[in-house]
């Protein structure tokens, strides 16, 4: 099932809530065989009836050996709320090969919808943005909610720039409740910015994660010939030479990605760089073991 | 320099290739989008400006490789001197034979010679040979001009005569280790009479180019010569009417009838003069009795009064000897007197006077010195004086000689003086009723040489009819066996000595033991004795130039000393000390008189004339001229003026060298394309 969870295999996967399912199933069941994860939906807890509480989670067959009221507990019933905050500027849909990093993107978030949605009956939210919000899809565990969000995420196209503090303003101001809020972009901007801009969202006790999503030449370019590189944000043109992206420019990226690390986890929130050729595995498991970690 | 396919140059519109890829095509810079330019920095010029660099070296590579390509298809070539062209080497062979003293010829030739030197490529390796009697090698194969010169000017006008055959063999030979190719120019007069009588020996090898440089073209020269002298070496009485003449034949070569005046010249005199009437290309005899000599040797010479072109020919040398009487020293047993009557009247009869016999005892010899006498006989003397052996023994090893005759004194196991061995054993021939005779007998020997069969009037050569009735038994080991008599008894053999000579007649002379003094043969022995061991068995008083004479018999043995000597007409001694001691021949070189004094302390005069052949100057036909170049390494005569003017230079194509350069290019344009368009490997 791990082959299956292979980027260029999602690729070939048109509809979204079949990857979805296809991506969290392989993955759940690779879980399974892990005797690190105990995750399912088991009994918890039985809990003496309180008044108020909701008859539908009596145990009647306890009440009816023992006349007393039980309510039975499950873990799932710890329910939590996700939001994805997904970039869709044009930087990212740069790509070397099949995915591009907005696909790349799309398939991240529908499997944490499902996981969520599907598995772990948390409610669900999605806002896409660029320099401004595109779309806002309010978290819900409502029948049909999976597929509104895969149907925004399937209509989300790359465009414009990148700007963190718009969509963040507009998140906190929807948020009602605290939950997960996840962060998908390839974060072309200066790490303070960024974890400037973010950091206001722990402080209703969310939990963030950041995802770092970025093509692989974006991180060790190979260059035979100098050539005249293209922003996709900003058009701007400039011509570099081979030496430059084998020496410095290397450099700077891993001296971004680093700092970004350091002040993310500074600031009390995961980061996690994913790169387009890697599977989506490594994403889920650190969704999941925040979830837990939050119950 | 050139081109022998110049039509391939039309492959160079293809040079447009390169020049459209790299000068003409624009350079197209390719797009490329990133997600953001905010780790990236500009570097254009030096990238541009490195690139740029790059593509005209390689632009450079790929029109040098083209430009070669079709240059070596065009097959360039470049004109050198055909002598370093091909590594031709000169062999300048000049001929110094007699005949070139005719006229101008010699000079000519060797202007002709240093011409065609002077006109060699510097580089070209060039071998002096003069060809006259015995061929000359007188430089290596060598380049440097001045030493050419020097030895082809060094050259001189010999006496020898030519022989294109003899040419051939030392070309031949002398290809055996040079394989490169051989320019031969010959120098020559190109006589007929250079020509062997095989024409295969003149064929030269294939790689042996042969150009002839005719000295003499045109009409035959007429020529007269003293073509032969007989007269004798030895005059012992000048008065005597049937030895004492000089016969000479006059030969003219194209020439017409004519009347000549002869001349005999002895010492420097003129002492006779004939008119002789020589027919058209014909010989004439002439005669001059007596021949008025002085004592010893007389240089003698007939003269023509020719008046041809070429006047070297026109005398012909020879020495005549009028010798003192000499002493003869018989040894023999006291009271022995036949036996030296017999020799006595035998001798007296071979040298008329030129002999003088000496008879003494063996008892009375102590004080007598045998170098005084001629030679000396031991008439059955086996018991000598110690005194007289010894100094006997001194004289034949400088080369005296002795006949020792073994009578009937000669007990068994006696020594013999000289021989180093005893009698062995004697055969009594009458006691045992029949005498013997003799049997094998060698008529090659010197002493028998002239009693042979032929030249006899019985099949013996008289030897047949002695009859021996004694003979002594000696051991033949390291002698000679002359004669053996019937039964295989050895009769005469002879042993040498230093430089003498010992004769040993295992018999009497004395008319006891044998009748050998009775008959006509005896004198015969007697007198070719005398010249055996006298040493006037010497050679003619004239001969020919290039024979040889012999100085000493054989190798001379350690610690002996008997230098030989030569002097030459003109007066030096070609011998050095060393080949004073040692050489055992000498090769008389030169027309004129010699003066030789041999090893064995005897002196000679020898006149010494060229080959009449050379006077003889009949050029080669043109046809067999034709036909010995052809048969060399070109197929037809070349003019000479023009041979070396049209072979001066020589194409040599260069395509080769061009095609390697043009792989070079290709080599160098690969790895530089390759480091270029390579993919880059990506660091870890």
């Amino acid at each position: 099932m791990q082959r299956l969870l292979a980027p260029e295999v999602l690729a070939s996967i048109s509809s979204l809530d079949l990857l979805a399912k296809t991506v969290v199933d392989g993955f759940v069941a690779g879980l399974h065989r892990s005797p690190d994860f105990g995750f399912s939906q088991e009994f918890a807890e039985y809990r003496a009836y309180t008044p108020g509480d909701d008859l539908r989670h009596i145990d009647w067959n306890l009440f009816a050996r023992t006349e007393r009221c039980y309510l039975k507990r499950y873990r799932g019933e710890t329910n939590s709320q996700l939001t994805v905050l997904l970039d869709a500027s044009n930087s990212m849909q740069y790509t070397s090969g099949p995915p591009s990093k907005m696909d790349y993107a799309r398939y991240l978030a529908a499997a944490l919808f499902y996981l969520s949605i599907h598995n772990q009956r948390d409610a669900a939210g999605l806002i896409v943005f660029d320099e401004d919000v595109r779309e806002y899809i309010r978290p819900s565990t409502r029948p049909g909610q999976l597929a509104r969000l895969f149907a925004g995420l399937e209509q989300t196209a790359p465009q414009a720039r990148t700007n963190f503090a718009k969509p963040l303003q507009h998140f906190q101001n929807a948020l009602h409740r605290r939950g997960i809020a996840i962060v998908i972009s390839d974060f072309y901007e200066k790490p303070e910015i960024i974890i400037k801009d973010i950091a206001s969202l722990r402080f209703r006790g969310n939990e963030v994660i950041l995802f770092h999503i970025l093509d692989p030449q974006e991180i060790r370019p190979a260059m035979k010939a100098s050539a005249l590189l293209v922003d996709l944000e900003t058009d701007q043109r400039i011509e570099v030479i081979p030496e430059y992206t084998r020496t410095a420019y290397r450099d700077r990226i891993d001296a971004h990605i680093e700092q970004l690390r350091s002040l993310a986890r500074g600031a009390g929130m995961d980061y996690q760089l994913l790169v387009t050729d890697q599977p989506l595995d490594r994403a889920l498991r650190e969704y999941l073991t925040l979830r837990l970690a939050g119950d | 320099m050139g081109l022998l396919s110049p039509w391939f140059l039309i492959g160079l519109a293809g040079l447009g290739v390169p020049i459209f890829v790299h000068l003409l095509r624009r350079h197209v810079t390719i797009l490329r989008p990133v997600s953001s330019l905010m780790f990236f920095e500009r570097g254009v010029q030096s990238s541009t400006r490195h690139r740029r660099l790059k593509y005209l070296l390689l632009f450079a590579l790929r029109t040098a490789l083209l430009l070669l390509l079709v240059f070596a298809f065009a097959n360039p070539f470049i004109r050198r001197p055909a002598s370093t062209a091909n590594g031709h080497m000169h062999l300048i062979v000049l001929d110094n034979s007699f005949s070139m003293r005719a006229g101008t010829r010699f000079p000519d030739a060797k202007q002709q010679a240093i011409t065609l030197l002077a006109a060699k490529p510097h580089d070209a390796r060039a071998q002096i040979i003069a060809l006259g009697g015995q061929l000359q090698i007188l430089t290596q194969p060598i380049s440097d001009e001045a030493q050419l010169r020097s030895a082809l000017e060094g050259i001189q006008p010999g006496d020898g005569r030519a022989n294109f055959g003899e040419l051939g063999r030392v070309v031949r030979s002398l290809t055996e280790t040079v394989h490169s190719p051989i320019d031969l120019h010959l120098f020559s007069d190109m006589q007929r009479s250079a020509m062997p009588g095989n024409f295969a020996d003149m064929v030269l090898p294939p790689n042996v180019k042969l150009f002839l440089h005719p000295l003499a073209e045109g009409a035959i020269v007429p020529n007269w010569t003293v073509e032969s002298v007989d007269a004798p070496a030895d005059l012992s009485d000048p008065k005597d009417p049937k030895r004492s003449r000089v016969h000479a034949v006059i030969a003219g070569f194209g020439t017409p009838a004519a009347t000549k005046t002869v001349s005999l010249v002895v010492n420097n005199k003129t002492i006779s003069t004939r008119k002789v009437d020589i027919p058209a290309n014909g010989r004439a005899s002439v005669d001059f009795a007596p021949l008025a000599v002085d004592h010893g040797f007389n240089r003698c010479a007939v003269k023509i009064d020719a008046g041809d072109a070429f006047p070297a020919d026109d005398i012909s040398v020879f020495a005549v000897r009028w010798p003192d009487p000499e002493r003869v020293l018989f040894v023999h047993a006291d009271g022995d007197t036949r036996s030296a009557t017999y020799f006595a009247a035998a001798l007296a009869a071979v040298s008329k006077g030129a002999f003088l016999l000496q008879s003494t005892p063996s008892e009375q010899t102590t004080d007598i010195d045998p170098s005084r006498f001629a030679f000396v006989v031991l008439s059955d003397s086996i018991a000598l004086p110690s005194l007289f052996e010894r100094a006997l023994s001194q004289y034949v090893m400088k080369g005296g000689g002795v006949l020792i005759a073994l009578g009937t004194r000669a007990q068994r196991h006696a020594p013999i003086p000289l021989w180093g061995a005893a009698v062995q054993d004697d055969h009594n021939y009458a006691r045992a009723g029949s005498a013997a005779t003799l049997g094998p007998i060698d008529f090659t020997h010197p002493v028998l040489l002239q009693t042979q069969p032929q030249q006899a009037n019985n099949s013996s050569g008289g030897w047949g009819e002695v009859r021996v009735f004694y003979a002594a038994v000696v051991n033949p080991e390291q002698s000679r066996v002359a004669a053996r008599l019937s039964d295989g008894t050895p009769f005469l053999l002879d042993k040498k000595l230093g430089e003498g000579h010992v004769l040993l007649l295992t018999s009497g002379l004395d008319n006891l033991t044998n009748d050998l003094p009775l008959h006509p043969v005896f004198v015969s022995f007697v007198d070719h004795a005398t010249e055996y061991l006298s040493g006037a068995q010497r050679m003619n008083g004239s001969t020919l130039v290039g024979s040889f004479v012999q100085l000493r018999s054989e190798a001379e043995p350690v610690g002996t000393v008997s230098n030989s000597e030569v002097i030459d007409p003109d007066g030096h001694r070609p011998l050095s000390l060393n080949e004073a001691r040692t050489a055992q021949t000498f090769r008389l070189t030169r027309a004129g008189f010699y003066q030789i004094r041999f090893a064995n302390g005897r002196d000679a005069v020898i006149g010494v004339n060229p080959d009449r052949r050379e006077s003889d100057l009949e050029p080669l036909p043109k046809d067999v001229q034709q036909l010995w170049t052809g048969s060399s390494g070109n197929e037809t005569s070349q003019n000479p003026g023009t041979a070396v003017a049209e072979d001066k230079y020589q194409s040599t194509s260069i395509w080769w060298y061009v095609m390697l350069f043009a792989l070079v290019a290709a080599l160098a344009e690969l790895a530089l394309a390759s480091g270029y368009m390579g993919t880059q490997r990506e660091d870890a």
